[in-house]
C-alpha cells in the first residue's frame, strides 16, 4: 500500500490528570470515508484538535504526508491541506451565507500586498464564484445573502461544512455532521459528505451506527482515550472489545 | 456583561455591504464643503473656533483610527494615546531639532504611529478581550511615564530630550518649502481638514477591502478565522499598526498647532476619553465616532467653566448608552429613514437595557 496521507504515532494528549488521548497510533489511506466512533467523551474531537492545531500532543507525532505537523499553529495546517468542521457550529453569525464561504476561499488570496488593501472587495469575483459554487453544493445558493444567524438549524449545519470545503481541502475532517438533524436532513447531508468524498478524503465522526457503517471504509473505535479497534465496518461490527464498550452499552 | 453587550461592536457595525452608502457620502462630502466654508468664517469673526475646529477635527481623525480597529476588527484598544503621543512628539523633536517642513514631519508623524502601534500590538493581540484592552492601556502608560520622567535623557545621558513634565513648549509653526505659510491658522486649518477627509477616504477604502473583510471576520470570529488559513495575529497586528498611523498623523497635527507637546497627550485619561467618544458616535461607522469626537470636545468647552463637567460628559453618555446603544450615529440613521420609529427605537432601547442591566 502506499504511504498514509495522515498517520499518528503513539499520540497522547493530557489535560492536568485526564488523558483524553492515549497513545493512539492510527494511519488514514488517501481517498474515501474514514470513520471515528466511540462514547461521549472516548477522545474522538481531540484527536481532531491535535490534527488541526488546536493543541499540540502531549506525546507522540502526527505526520501528514510524511511530514510532522504536531504542534504546528491551526492556520499553518490548513495551509498543508487539512481543514475541519466543528461539532458545535462555529461560523460568522452575523455575516451573510456567501460572506461565510467567502471568507474561506478568499483566504489563500488575501495576503499582504499591496492591492489586498487597496482594492474593493468585490474584486474577489473569483473568490465569490467559488463561494457561489459551494453554496449550490451544500444547497444553500437561494440563501445566500441571509445572515447565517438566520439560518435554520440544518442549513446552519451546512453552512459549516461549506466553509470548511471552501477552503479546497485534500483532508476534511467533519465532526458530528448530522448531530441534531431529522431523517431528511440527515440522508441530504450524508449525500452531501459521499460527494465531497470524491475529491477529497474525508474523517468523519459520527453517531449514528447506521449512517457509519454504511458511508465507511474504514472504522477505527476509540474508548477512554485509547484506540480499541480498526477496520472495515464488518470486522467493527463483529469486534467483541467494540461491542463491549460501545455497541453493546447502546 | 449586560452593559457590555450594548458595546458589541457587531450590534453597531454593517456587515454585507460597504461602509457607505451613496447617500452617507454625499452627506460626508457635504459636511467636508461646509467646513471649507466654516474656516474663513471661524477665522474673521472668532479665530477661537478656528482654534477649536482643528482640536475637534485631529480627534476626529484619531477617534476614527481607533473605530478602524475597534468596529472593525473587535480590537479595543485602551492605549490609543501611545500613538497620538508618540505622533505629537515625533513632531515636537522633528520641529526643535531638525526641520519644521510639514512633507517630512507628518511623514514622519505617521511612520511613528504605525511603528509604536506595531511594538505594543506585537505584544498584546495574543491577548483578547479585556486582556488586550488592559495590555495596551499598560504600554501606554510606560510611554506616558518615559515622556513624564524623561526617560530617553537619562538613558542617552543628555540633559533633556522630552522636556519632562512641561514637555515640549514653543515648537515653531510648520512651513512647506516656503511654499505655503503654515503659521496662518486658516491655512493651517484646511491643512488638517484635508489630511482628514483623505483619512477618512482611505480607511473607508481598507475597510471595505479584502483585508478590511478579514478584519470584519476576526472580529466576529477569529477562532474558525484561524482554522480556515488565517494567520490572525498577523492581521490584527498589521491592522493595529495602520490604525496606528492614523492616530500619529492626528497627534502630529495636534501639537503643532498647540505648539506643544505635553505628556498628557500619553495619558491614559486621554485613551478613555476617546472610548467615550466612540461610544457616544456609534462604533464601527467610522463617521459616528468623529461625530462623537466633535460633541465631546464642543461639550468641555462649553462645560469646562463647571469644576465638575467630567459630571455632565458621564451623564450624557449614560443617557446616550441607554437611549441610543448604536449612538449618535444610530440615532442619525434611524431618524432618517423613520422619525416616528426612532421614537420605537427609544423605547426598545430602555426596554433592552431594563432586561439586561436592571434585570
Ligand atoms: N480543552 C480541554 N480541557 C480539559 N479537558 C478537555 C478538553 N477538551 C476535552 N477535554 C476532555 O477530554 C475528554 C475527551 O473529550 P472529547 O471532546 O475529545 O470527547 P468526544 O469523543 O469528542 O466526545 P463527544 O462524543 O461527546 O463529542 C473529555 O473528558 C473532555 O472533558
Ligand atoms: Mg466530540
Amino acid at each position: 500500500m502506499s504511504e498514509p496521507l495522515l498517520r499518528t504515532d503513539s499520540v497522547t494528549k493530557r489535560f492536568g490528570k485526564l488523558t483524553a488521548v492515549s497513545d493512539v497510533s492510527l494511519s488514514i489511506p488517501e481517498g474515501g470515508i474514514s470513520s471515528i466512533i466511540g462514547p461521549n467523551g472516548a477522545g474522538k474531537t481531540t484527536l481532531f484538535n491535535l490534527f488541526t492545531g488546536k493543541h499540540a500532543p502531549t506525546e507522540g507525532s502526527i505526520e501528514f504526508r510524511g511530514d510532522p505537523i504536531g504542534g504546528l499553529e491551526p492556520h499553518e495546517i490548513v495551509g498543508r491541506g487539512i481543514v475541519r468542521s466543528f461539532q458545535i457550529t462555529n461560523f460568522f453569525a452575523e455575516l451573510s451565507a456567501l460572506e461565510n464561504v467567502r471568507l474561506a476561499t478568499q483566504a489563500d488570496r488575501t495576503g499582504f500586498a499591496p492591492d489586498d488593501f487597496l482594492a474593493h472587495h468585490a474584486s474577489l469575483s473569483e473568490a465569490t464564484d467559488e463561494a457561489e459554487a459551494v453554496l449550490e453544493r451544500i444547497g444553500l445558493l437561494d440563501v445566500a445573502d441571509r445572515t447565517a444567524a438566520n439560518l435554520a438549524y440544518g442549513q446552519r449545519r451546512h453552512l459549516e461544512i461549506g466553509i470548511a470545503l471552501a477552503t479546497g481541502p485534500d483532508l476534511l475532517l467533519m465532526d458530528e455532521p448530522t448531530a441534531g438533524m431529522g431523517p431528511e436532513q440527515t440522508d441530504a447531508t450524508v449525500s452531501l459528505i459521499e460527494n465531497i468524498a470524491e475529491d477529497a478524503t474525508v474523517v468523519l465522526i459520527e453517531h449514528d451506527m447506521e449512517i457509519v457503517m454504511n458511508v465507511s471504509e474504514r472504522i477505527a473505535v476509540m474508548n477512554n482515550g485509547e484506540l480499541i479497534a480498526r477496520g472495515t465496518p464488518d470486522e467493527i461490527s463483529r469486534n467483541e472489545a467494540v461491542q463491549r464498550a460501545y455497541l453493546g452499552g447502546e | 456583561m449586560g452593559l457590555l453587550d450594548a458595546f458589541d461592536p457587531r450590534e453597531a457595525s454593517p456587515t454585507t455591504d460597504g461602509i457607505l452608502t451613496n447617500r452617507g457620502r454625499f452627506g460626508i462630502l457635504a459636511l467636508i464643503a461646509a467646513l471649507a466654508v466654516l474656516g474663513p468664517i471661524a477665522a474673521s469673526v472668532r479665530p477661537f473656533w478656528l482654534y477649536l475646529l482643528v482640536q475637534i477635527l485631529a480627534f476626529a481623525l484619531l477617534a476614527l483610527s481607533l473605530d478602524f480597529v475597534f468596529g472593525y476588527a473587535g480590537l479595543l484598544s485602551f492605549g490609543h494615546a501611545a500613538m497620538f503621543g508618540a505622533g505629537g512628539y515625533a513632531v515636537a523633536l522633528l520641529v526643535t531639532h531638525v526641520t519644521p517642513n510639514a512633507l517630512v514631519v507628518l511623514p514622519a508623524a505617521v511612520l511613528t504611529g504605525v511603528v509604536v502601534a506595531a511594538f505594543i500590538g506585537w505584544f498584546s493581540v495574543r491577548a483578547r478581550g479585556i486582556y488586550f484592552a488592559m495590555l495596551t492601556l499598560a504600554f501606554a502608560q510606560i510611554f506616558y511615564v518615559a515622556a513624564f520622567a524623561d526617560l530617553p535623557a537619562s538613558i542617552l545621558g543628555v540633559e533633556t530630550i522630552t522636556g519632562g513634565d512641561n514637555g515640549l513648549v514653543g515648537l515653531a509653526a510648520l512651513e512647506a518649502f516656503g511654499v505655503v505659510d503654515l503659521s496662518s491658522r486658516l491655512n493651517y486649518y484646511f491643512l488638517t481638514l484635508a489630511l482628514v477627509a483623505l483619512s477618512l477616504l482611505a480607511i473607508v477604502r481598507i475597510a471595505n477591502s479584502p483585508f478590511g473583510r478579514v478584519l470584519q471576520g476576526v472580529r466576529e470570529n477569529e477562532d474558525r478565522m484561524a482554522f480556515i488559513g488565517y494567520d490572525v495575529e498577523r492581521y490584527k497586528v498589521i491592522g493595529f499598526a495602520i490604525s496606528g498611523g492614523f492616530a500619529g498623523l492626528a497627534g502630529g497635527l495636534y501639537v503643532p498647532f498647540q505648539s506643544l507637546a505635553q505628556p498628557q497627550l500619553l495619558h491614559w485619561t486621554l485613551s478613555g476619553e476617546l472610548v467615550v467618544m466612540l461610544l457616544l458616535g456609534g462604533l464601527g461607522t467610522l463617521w459616528g465616532p468623529m461625530l462623537g469626537a466633535g460633541v465631546v470636545i464642543l461639550l468641555e468647552e462649553q462645560l469646562s467653566g463647571f469644576a465638575a463637567w467630567e459630571v455632565i460628559l458621564g451623564a450624557v453618555f449614560v443617557v446616550v448608552v441607554v437611549f441610543a446603544p448604536q449612538g449618535l450615529a444610530g440615532v442619525l440613521v434611524s431618524l432618517r429613514d423613520d422619525p416616528k420609529d426612532a421614537l420605537g427605537n427609544v423605547r426598545d432601547a430602555l426596554a433592552n437595557y431594563r432586561e439586561k442591566v436592571l434585570k
